[in-house]
């Protein structure tokens, strides 16, 4: 059922997207597939010797789950947009702690509509939306450009 | 800290053929899912790709970040041409411009260059200083047409 220009409104909401809890095999496995071997995201030797107490999230794979947000509503081709401000680090789950660190580990996708407009010919909205995790704190924000029928 | 000499510096570009094993690699992993097997059936059949009227199997929206790494040592290498110190790299913003799907298949041409470099806030305030650099990525595919317009902001802290 593809998204229609004449039946989407400004303020309708995005259907939410919520991952499991990131482990540090999901940012390995992300690392391989993208190219991003800073050690930051891996190597918890090295995060500790840059001050963090774990590694860290890459952020194009929070932006990458945002993509997943979006092409699971809207079909790839249909994108003309897509732009994020990180804001905040995210830490994996730890294992031997899961109960008390999923809630930082669990991303969820929402978005809105926040215009509808005609542009170089095409129908378009644009739609803000906004990554946070399970305790509140916003991962990044920001909002994709998509053309519709 | 960047070298700010490499402000305006192009990247050498190079040439590389979409994969579908690469996409299905990349679409696995932000779907959190071990085996390709698991993936959206589009990121998997070239028939389903087909019938939803794409040319061959399309790029998630942010796969287009593995053409900036692919080659010249991916991330790591493009900051030590930059002189960034990585323990104080933080990646600000990102974003895309799609002119037209990239599918595998397609034979893509990646140009990239330092668009912007410059400092934020005053040395001497620990905390407040930022070294600002900003890349521009080009994506042209095998029919001389700009694909997409990649923009990384990264700061030093």
């Amino acid at each position: 059922m593809a998204l229609l220009y004449e039946t989407i409104s400004v303020g309708d909401e995005m259907p939410a997207y919520i991952t499991q809890p990131i482990t540090r095999t999901h940012l390995i496995r992300y690392a391989g597939a993208s190219g991003d071997f800073n050690p930051i995201h891996h190597d918890e030797t090295f995060a500790r010797a840059v001050g963090l107490d774990n590694v860290i999230a890459q952020g194009m794979f929070i932006m990458g789950i945002a993509g997943e947000a979006i092409t699971a509503w809207i079909d790839n081709r249909q994108i003309r947009k897509f732009n994020v401000r990180f804001l905040t680090m995210t830490e994996p789950v730890n294992l031997d702690d899961y109960d008390n660190t999923k809630a930082r580990a669990t991303i969820t996708i929402t978005g809105k509509v926040v215009d509808k407009y005609e542009e170089q010919g095409e129908k378009r909205i644009r739609c803000d939306l906004v990554a946070q995790d399970g305790t509140g704190s916003k991962k990044l924000s920001g909002f994709f450009i998509a053309a519709l029928a | 800290m960047a070298d700010i000499s490499k402000l305006g510096m192009e990247f050498p570009p190079y040439t590389i053929k979409v994969e579908k094993n690469k996409i299905a690699e990349f679409a696995a992993a932000l779907a959190q899912k071990e085996d390709i097997r698991d993936i959206k059936p589009l990121y998997q059949h070239e028939s389903t790709a087909l019938d939803a009227g794409y040319p061959g199997i399309p790029m998630p929206p942010t796969f287009a970040i593995s053409f900036v790494f692919w080659t010249g040592g991916g991330l790591m290498g493009i900051i030590r041409d930059l002189g960034v110190d990585v323990a104080k790299l933080l990646h600000s913003e990102e974003e895309y411009d799609y002119f037209a799907p990239i599918c595998a298949g397609d034979t893509i041409t990646r140009k990239m260059k330092v668009a912007d470099m410059y400092e934020r806030g005053k040395k001497e305030r620990a905390g407040r200083y930022f070294m600002v650099t900003v890349l521009e990525t080009q994506l042209i595919n095998q029919r001389n047409e700009v694909v997409l317009n990649a923009k990384t902001t990264f700061i030093e802290r």
